[in-house]
């Protein structure tokens, strides 16, 4: 399945995730602990810095992942700007800057990784669900998610064949009821194999 | 410890209705097929054989094991279904087939390993990373073969193994089955996929029809079929 | 156990396709993502533990960087976006729904209807607009009226929730968890 990890290889993608993910939970934390502008500033300048060291290519990838924000942007700065409030730069700045840089983690770790991160986040949890539970479910999701989006796919094509108009919410009946179908039939094939213990 | 598959008046009533009724049978021939109509209990008595639904009444073994013994049963039965979609539980081939092994208690690297070696032998050694999405439907039959003899289990169930395969895809499948050691046991609607077995069962209403060799059963079947066949019988609704 | 893993794992794909499944006209030409249907539907249908179960094995995913959010957003960066409330908010949301469906006693479609009314409307937006009123500097109404546009879609999706969870309990009573 396609990730957001970014295939332009850049020196971040060469550094351990865990120490990443630290490092961003520090810088995140800090930037809510800022208020100038200046400082703000600074900060801003250094996560750009960051993806730019990324080459031309990846800084174009961060760029268009930070569309979201821009519905946000617009109404703060229309906001800000009725009401006469500079505190809007403040707003617009630590928000852009705090998604670019977790986003910057997230273009440079591999799904792998991360997962594998999250894996050692979740051991405490062991006695609400093991490890090994975790980790397939995990597999299990992404194993059926292009499945289930190719069988979303048919039963819209299956719509359009009878029908002149787009599909409507009614093929949400039978995906939802397909995905119980899959559940008992994996159930059946997992437990056939040896099951969850 | 007894070997083979043992049915003592086992029955099964699924919602109300009787799948299979009062069945005895003993099963230890290496290639055994199981044959019948859609709706004549085929495919539970397949469901039943491997443990996935319980017996409404009566005993059944495997190897002298239990179906629901599932450690005792994981090296003795194995189980393919028809739809590769509905075996299939990971994102890729590796992880698929290291997947029954750690189940019987290796480690992921022997696992793998054992995998991968499968793998080497077959050909198909660059199968280990793809995506298993991304196979053909003939290659996620095969994998979902692979899996099941990576697991060596004594005896395989077959679930219509033919269905939906091309002409090429069917022979070699037919050629990799027919030379494998286990006992093979297959159902089908079919007579021809069932040709080449020791013994048939033929199933009609949760019932045995009849049992035999296959040169005795299987032309007698066809010929129940054509009539059927002929007198439009699929109009009937099961409930 | 397996079933109970399998229900998870799968239904956690459902939310990601009713994400990434091109927009669909619902009424006419109100183009919504049906993703939030997906979080509420994990409520009405698995119940409350295995609905919240299911949002939160999406939401690993999706946070370990895959773009599963509909939009095709995925990432650390949803953390620290204005809609952090909604991701904190989706498995209170599924869990609610699942809890009203299950012990309302009322008909299915009924229950299921105002669980997912009340978990993944009221709920789902009391918690979203907290995110938006915390990370844009605003009050609680400012941030409230950003968030109010999406209302009517909102509603049209729980009579949909409820539909489908009484379609299901029409056709398949065994598979509905939430009164199993």
């Amino acid at each position: 399945m396609l990730t957001l990890t970014s295939p332009i290889d850049t020196w971040a993608h060469r550094l351990p995730a865990g120490p990443k993910l630290a490092s961003l939970c520090g810088f995140t934390m800090l930037l809510f602990a800022l208020n100038a502008p200046a400082s703000l500033t600074l900060a801003a300048v250094f996560t750009t810095a960051l993806i730019a060291s990324g080459g031309h290519s990846f800084a174009g990838q961060s760029a268009l992942m930070l569309r979201p924000l821009l519905p946000f942007v617009l109404i703060v700065a229309l906001w800000h700007l009725i009401l006469r409030d500079p505190s809007g730069i403040t707003i617009i700045l630590r928000m852009i800057t705090a998604v670019a840089a977790a986003n910057f983690v997230t273009m440079t770790t591999r799904l792998s990784d991360m997962i594998s991160v999250l894996q050692r986040f979740a051991r405490p949890l062991a006695r609400l669900i093991s490890p090994r539970s975790l980790a397939l479910a995990i597999a299990l999701t992404i194993r059926f998610v292009p499945t289930m989006l190719a069988r979303a796919q048919s039963l819209g094509e299956s719509w359009r064949a009878r029908s002149p108009s787009r599909p409507r919410w009614r093929i949400f009946l039978p995906l939802t009821l397909a995905a119980l179908d899959d559940a008992d039939h994996v159930a059946e094939a997992l437990r056939a194999r040896g099951g969850t213990d | 410890m007894s070997n083979g598959i043992t049915l003592d008046k086992t029955s099964v009533t699924l919602a109300g209705r009787v799948i299979l009724s009062d069945l005895s049978l003993r099963l230890t021939e290496a290639r055994i097929g199981i044959i019948g109509r859609n709706g004549s209990g085929k495919t539970t008595l397949l469901r039943l054989i491997a443990g996935l639904i319980p017996a409404t009444s009566g005993r059944i073994t495997i190897d002298g094991f239990a179906p629901t013994d599932r450690k005792a049963i994981l090296p003795r039965l194995g189980i393919l279904f028809q739809n590769p979609d509905h075996q299939i539980l990971f994102p890729t081939v590796g992880e698929e087939l290291a997947f029954g092994l750690r189940q019987m208690g290796q480690s992921q690297t022997q696992a793998e390993a054992a995998a991968r070696d499968l793998l080497a032998a077959e050909g198909r050694r660059h199968w280990f990373d793809a995506n298993t999405h991304s196979l053909s439907q003939g290659q996620r039959h095969y994998l979902c073969l692979l899996s099941v003899l990576l697991m060596a289990p004594r005896t395989i169930l077959l679930d219509e193994p033919f269905a939906g395969l091309d002409l090429p895809t069917q022979a070699r499948l037919a050629r990799r089955l027919s030379a494998l050691p286990q006992r093979l046991i297959t159902i089908s609607h079919d007579p021809a996929a069932v040709a080449q077995c020791d013994r048939i069962l033929w199933l009609e209403s949760g019932r045995i029809q009849a049992d035999g060799p296959a040169a005795e059963i299987l032309p007698a079947f066809t010929t129940a079929m054509a009539q059927i066949g002929e007198r439009d019988a699929d109009t009937d609704l099961a409930d | 156990m397996e079933k109970n893993l399998a229900h998870i794992a799968l239904f956690a794909a459902l939310i990601a396709v009713l994400g990434l499944v091109p927009k669909i006209d619902l009424a006419s030409g109100v183009p919504i993502t049906a993703q939030s249907l997906g979080i509420m539907l994990c409520g009405t249908v698995l119940g409350a533990k295995r609905g919240a179960l299911a949002v939160l094995l999406f939401l690993t995913l999706t946070l370990a960087g895959l773009p599963l959010l509909s939009g095709g957003r995925g990432g650390l960066g949803l953390l620290a976006s204005p809609t952090v409330g909604y991701i904190i908010g989706f498995p209170m949301a599924a869990f609610t729904a699942g809890l009203i469906t299950t012990h309302l006693k009322t008909g299915i479609g009924y229950a299921a209807t105002i669980g997912a009314a009340l978990g993944g409307i009221l709920l789902l937006n009391a918690v979203g607009v907290l995110g938006m009123s915390v990370m844009l500097d605003k009050s609680l109404p400012e941030a409230a009226l950003l968030a109010a546009p999406f209302l009517v879609g909102d509603s049209i999706k729980a009579v949909l929730a409820g539909a489908i969870t009484q379609a299901i309990a029409k056709m398949r009573p065994e598979a509905l968890l939430s009164r199993a």
